[in-house]
């Protein structure tokens, strides 16, 4: 709250700011199975969801992500598969670009003011959510989540 | 356990002399003072109910419903809060009709109170409670108690917290209606719980975080007509400002923010050396600014300031030494402490010449008000919360002091009762200072409930015109709202 605005507001930033929608990369040698993603819980069907795809905490933290899309909305869900990856831990966070300016806005403060989750609904506690919470593992079989946003 | 259970097990622990339920009990109830009603918890709304004449008669010309906030509910099974300031907000309607009054009570429906409900124990962090790692919090606004004031304002009414948005409950039925946000851009963006409402009705409010502040300005329908970001010289502890017809008036007490840690409270140094700042802006261009400097003390509450011909800005306030109640006291109480304060009125006057004077009275005064016909412009009257029992945390009076001939106009509610809060009516026709009534509440300790109180503005002492008691005893609270009609 409060005190925390400050950490927040740096750190929240750059939670949108870092989701860049970058080209799929070549399909490495060994391929995981393909991760289904759905979102749900959309209530202003305007905009685009802009999804990162992230394999390490530090990438999680602030870096880039090993994907990204801009998944227009339409209504209350949307659904992403994406495949290519290796197999091993991964986390996506998510914004709802509301106004589809292509940023996550934020207040005069630097709080977010469009939606935002993180693969396995990970909370914010204080901050965004965190590596721990929203790992999930990518295996041969692929994996699936579900992410409730807005 | 009940009284089987009870006796058995006081008989298997082999105890000389077996102490029964009602014996312990009444042992646990004498071991909190009295006044721990005053911070008692309330379980759940209060239906409508009619409160009893229990003195005199309502005056003629008086109808409208007083509306209060306050913490009422501080304790879970699983976790308490540790901090009278972070219980959930109760709003209270006190109506009073031509032939009867009534009392009706709802809590802010919070994301705060639905998180500690669900967890069944006090996991959101507050002012003064560390809360819990399990508390889901996106933005200030998911630890927002909603319990410290109410602003009538556009049909609806709000409950104000201080690092957070207001939440919007229905006047008429008191239903929340969800977090305010006044544009998308503006969505958590903290607004204070005492804003300063021109006669006109404009509304000017403050938002912090640390030393910068968001200047709002409301139009009397509620709109937003400006919002400023402006910094501040320091990152002072603000829970109130005041304001002139012309100048917003920003007092840094020397309780400043200096490292991220929670509770919030405990983010803050108390650091007397370095003086209290009064920071002048002018209302029409918020960039023009003025940097008084005062002795050290600590505040919560100021009254309406105003400005004189030769420039002179004046202000009252009520001080206290040090900020021990806030950092100590505040929780202290919820356990049945003690929990001193020395707050007593005084006088500010920033002079054109850039000297600041301090004028400290001795009147113990706490929850200033004033006519609000006369907000920004030049009074002498302050109605306030007075008279101390020593070694209790809440004061018992109330009164209304004038600056012009020194003297205070008091009544004692007598050593059974905690006051409250007391807001001015005007009598309808009478355009003088304080022409009309004084209406409040008190918590009657004896009688284990809350009264309702209409004072003559110009006869405190006299005590109420009428006085109505209700079948609860709520907790005390903190602010409130007068609605005519």
């Amino acid at each position: 709250m409060f005190d925390h605005t400050f950490k927040t507001a740096a750190v929240f930033a750059s939670l949108g700011l870092v989701i860049a929608v970058v080209n799929a990369r070549p399909a490495p040698a060994q391929e995981a199975g393909a991760v289904t993603v759905t979102f749900s819980g959309i209530t202003r069907p305007t905009g685009a969801l802009m999804v990162g795809v992230y394999d390490s905490e530090a990438a999680f933290a602030g870096g880039k992500p090993v994907e990204g899309f801009r998944l227009t909305v339409d209504g209350p869900q949307a659904n992403q598969v994406i495949t290519g990856l290796k197999p091993g831990s991964y986390a996506i966070k998510v914004f709802h670009d509301v106004d589809g300016d292509g940023r996550m806005n934020t207040n005069g403060f630097g709080i977010p003011t469009e939606p935002y989750a993180a693969s396995n609904n990970a909370p914010s506690r204080m901050g965004p959510p965190s590596w721990a919470d929203a790992r999930f593992e990518v295996t041969a079989e692929g994996a699936a989540q579900t992410i409730t946003i807005d | 356990m009940d009284r089987r259970a009870f006796l058995t097990a006081a008989a298997a622990a082999g105890l000389a002399q077996v102490v029964t339920p009602e014996q312990a009990f009444a042992r646990a109830a004498a071991s909190q003072p009295a006044w721990s009603l005053a911070v008692g918890d309330v379980m759940g709304d209060i239906p409508r109910q009619s409160l009893r004449r229990i003195h005199g008669k309502p005056p003629a010309g008086l109808a409208g419903t007083l509306y209060r906030n306050g913490p009422a509910r501080f304790r879970r099974p699983g976790g308490d809060a540790t901090h009278w300031f972070d219980g959930d907000g109760l709003v209270r309607a006190f109506r009073i009709g031509p032939d009867d009054a009534s009392l009706e009570a709802k809590f802010v429906d919070t994301f705060k109170r639905r998180q500690d409900a669900a967890a069944r124990a006090v996991i959101t962090p507050g002012f003064g409670t560390l809360g819990s790692d399990r508390a889901v919090i996106g933005s200030a606004d998911d630890t927002n108690a909603a319990n410290t004031a109410l602003l009538p304002i556009g049909g609806e009414l709000l409950a104000l917290w201080e690092a957070g948005s207001p939440y919007s409950v229905d006047p008429a039925t008191l239903e929340t209606r969800g977090l305010k946000t006044f544009s998308p851009e503006l969505a958590h963006m903290p607004f204070l719980a005492h804003p300063r409402i021109e006669p006109g009705g404009r509304v000017w409010n403050l938002g912090l975080a640390g030393r910068r502040a968001i200047v709002w300005t409301l139009a009397p329908s509620g709109a937003v007509e400006r919002t400023t970001l402006v910094d501040l010289p320091r990152a002072s502890f603000i829970h109130d400002f005041t304001a002139t017809d012309r100048h917003l008036v920003i007092v840094l007490q020397p309780l400043i923010q200096d490292r991220m840690v929670l509770p919030f409270v405990d983010a803050f140094s108390w650091r007397p050396e370095e003086g209290t700042q009064v920071l002048v802006l002018d209302k029409d261009d918020l960039s023009r600014r003025r940097l008084y400097d005062l002795p050290a003390f600590f505040f919560f509450h100021l009254g309406d300031a105003w400005a004189e011909a030769d420039g002179t800005v004046r202000f009252d306030a009520c001080l206290d030494s040090t900020p021990d109640f806030a950092v100590h006291g505040a929780r202290d109480i919820l356990t049945g402490k003690p929990a001193p304060n020395g707050v007593s009125l005084a006088m500010v006057a920033l002079h054109p010449d850039g000297r600041a004077e301090l004028n400290r009275t001795p009147l113990t005064a706490e929850f200033p008000r004033a006519d609000p016909r006369r907000a920004g412009l030049s009074r002498s009257k302050t109605i306030i919360n007075s008279v101390r029992t020593q070694g209790r945390p809440l004061l018992r009076g109330v009164g209304v002091s004038d600056w012009r001939t020194g003297k205070a106009d008091l009544f004692d509610y007598g050593p059974d009762h905690c006051a409250e809060e007391l807001l001015f009516v005007p009598r309808p026709g009478d355009g003088n200072e304080l022409g009309g009534w004084l209406v409040g509440t008190s918590l009657n300790l004896k009688a284990r409930a809350t009264e309702l109180h209409v004072f003559d503005a110009a006869h405190v002492s006299d005590g109420p015109l009428c006085s109505w008691r209700a079948e609860v005893g709520l907790p005390v609270g903190f602010h409130g709202a007068w609605v005519g009609g």
